[in-house]
């Protein structure tokens, strides 16, 4: 389902590049943890999937297809099959619950008739279907990332990208965003979820690639956020 | 696409940048007039080239019958003469073009000179008889006139010979004077049009940047994302064209139609059939000017 190969990232400037020579797998359905110190390459590996940028050298597969060749107006198309969700929600203040859900979908242009049947599974499937018409400020922090898990899953994606999304709570939420996230993983959504959050990964149980200065030092199956003794 | 949406942006978008919006629309109003009153000056001048000549003409006067300007003309200027005329302007180096100019011709040009009133009636001051026919002469260069006025001062059937340079010169150096001026003024005025299209761009973008962001993030395409932007360039283009045109329509009428028209007799003066080719190259320019370097700025500003 995604696939780094030989990936080198560098950026202007004098120092070492953000990923190097990385080569990672990622299967059909798989749930993998990307650990790694602030500045290892998370965060640069997360945003060559989305295309916000092309690798120094190198490929990037998504679904079988190399995306860092993929024309640029192709790329809201890949985009429509990653969910991504982050550290701080980026819910817009301005709209409720359920508008900040239905926004996904009507920025690619679903039908009404789509979004007023997607948008109540989707709470439903996070359990927020009884705060559909609160304001974001209204919610607590897991709340609000709930609602961020339901505008990137919203359009049934393939794969869901989350950046440190417990990174912001405390850790009996975080533990309840995992569930939330690990239910998805289950209905066949392959999820890649980058974080520094050592209880959650421990806690996990799942494969575990760390990065350390832009390489790929350890790729486990089954582990946990340090090197097991 | 969801019109809702965008609708619902375009009039968001409008009322938060009210104050930058009402300068773009001042700013193409006032260069879009410019420019128009550019256009219809260089449409003077081509009315004025037309009927008068341009300063690289010489009009060979031919003879008439008891011709008033010539005592030597006794009858009208005859075919062998017409043709020696031709000969020796057509082996002139100096001259690039030569065109006859008949008797039914040149009364329709003192008609536009002179006012149709004269030539209408049962008893018309200038009939078809009273019109002189005429050589006119396009010069290579409006300085090397000597030799073909030399050649052809003298030759029988000949009655007088105007130099188009020294009388039309000021009129064309006015007109130039104000066609160039508008342009320029109006260019430099696009150009700050231009520059608070960007400025504005970057300022929603400032102020969207979160919602831009999801956009981005959930595969919302390019266009989906620039529409509202576009389409307020579209709406303050074509405000400000629509002021345009009216100004425009303003200086047809006051200072042409019923000011200078009215006034210098002895010029033809456009109207407003000028005014409304004018008026629809402004409408086909004012959007292309906002909407272009929009598409290109929102590229650069919201990273698309």
């Amino acid at each position: 389902m995604i696939r780094f190969e030989k990936v080198t990232k560098s950026y202007a400037g004098p120092d070492k590049p953000a990923l190097n020579q990385v080569t990672i797998n990622v299967d059909k359905g798989e749930f993998v943890f990307l650990v790694g110190a602030s500045g290892s390459g998370k965060s640069t590996a997360l945003r060559l999937l989305l295309r916000e940028m092309r690798p120094t050298t190198g490929r990037v597969y998504v679904a079988g297809k190399e995306i860092n060749r993929l024309a640029t107006w192709k790329v809201p198309r890949l985009r429509r099959q990653i969910g991504t969700v982050f550290q701080d929600f980026r819910l817009l203040q301005n709209k409720n619950v359920s508008e900040n859900v239905a926004f996904a979908l009507q920025v690619i242009g679903r039908s009404n008739r789509d979004i007023k049947r997607m948008v109540p599974e989707t709470l439903e499937l996070v359990g927020l279907a009884d705060k559909a018409n609160r304001m974001p400020e209204e919610l607590s922090g897991g709340e609000q990332q709930r609602v961020a898990v339901a505008r990137a899953m919203v359009n049934d994606p393939m794969i869901l990208i989350a950046d440190e999304p417990t990174g912001n709570l405390d850790p009996a939420t975080s533990a309840g965003i995992m569930k939330l996230l690990d239910r998805i993983n289950g209905t066949g959504t392959t999820v890649l979820m980058a974080t520094h959050d050592h209880g959650v990964v421990d806690q996990g149980r799942k494969r575990v690639v760390e990065l350390e200065h832009g390489r790929v030092v350890r790729d486990e199956a089954s582990g946990v956020y340090g090197y097991q003794h | 696409m969801q019109l809702r949406h965008v609708n619902t942006n375009l009039r968001q978008g409008l009322r938060r940048n009210a104050s930058m919006h009402l300068a773009v629309i001042l700013t193409l109003f006032v260069s879009l007039s410019l420019a128009g009153i550019g256009l219809m000056m260089s449409k003077q001048a081509d009315l004025t080239v037309d009927v008068i000549g341009s300063e690289l003409q010489i009009q060979v006067v031919l003879c008439l019958p008891d011709d008033p300007q010539n005592a030597s003309c006794t009858s009208e200027v005859t075919e062998e003469q017409k043709s020696a005329i031709a000969d020796a302007i057509e082996d002139n180096p100096e001259v690039a073009d030569v065109t006859f100019e008949s008797k039914a011709q040149s009364l329709e040009k003192l008609k536009v000179l002179l006012g149709p009133e004269q030539f209408e009636g049962p008893d018309p001051v200038f009939t078809v008889e009273d019109a002189p026919q005429a050589v006119r002469i396009t010069l290579k260069d409006p300085n090397d006139f000597d030799g073909t006025v030399d050649a052809v001062a003298n030759l029988d059937g000949v009655s007088y010979i105007t130099l188009a340079k020294d009388e039309v010169k000021p009129i064309f150096t006015l007109i130039d004077v104000l066609q160039y001026s508008s342009w320029g003024a109006a260019a430099a005025l696009i150009l700050a049009s231009i520059l608070l299209v960007a400025n504005t761009i970057r300022l929603t973008a400032l102020a969207r940047r979160k919602e831009i962001e999801i956009m981005r993030l959930v595969g919302a395409s390019r266009i989906f994302i620039a529409l509202p932007f576009l389409l307020e360039a579209l709406v303050t283009a074509l405000v400000g064209v629509g002021l345009a045109i009216g100004a425009v329509a303003a200086f047809t009428q006051f200072a042409i139609v019923g000011g200078l028209g009215e006034v210098v007799k002895a010029l033809p003066f456009i109207g407003w059939p000028e005014w409304v080719e004018t008026s629809l190259v402004l409408l086909a320019v004012a959007p292309v000017l906002t909407v272009v370097p929009t598409l290109l700025l929102t590229r650069k500003y919201l990273r698309l």
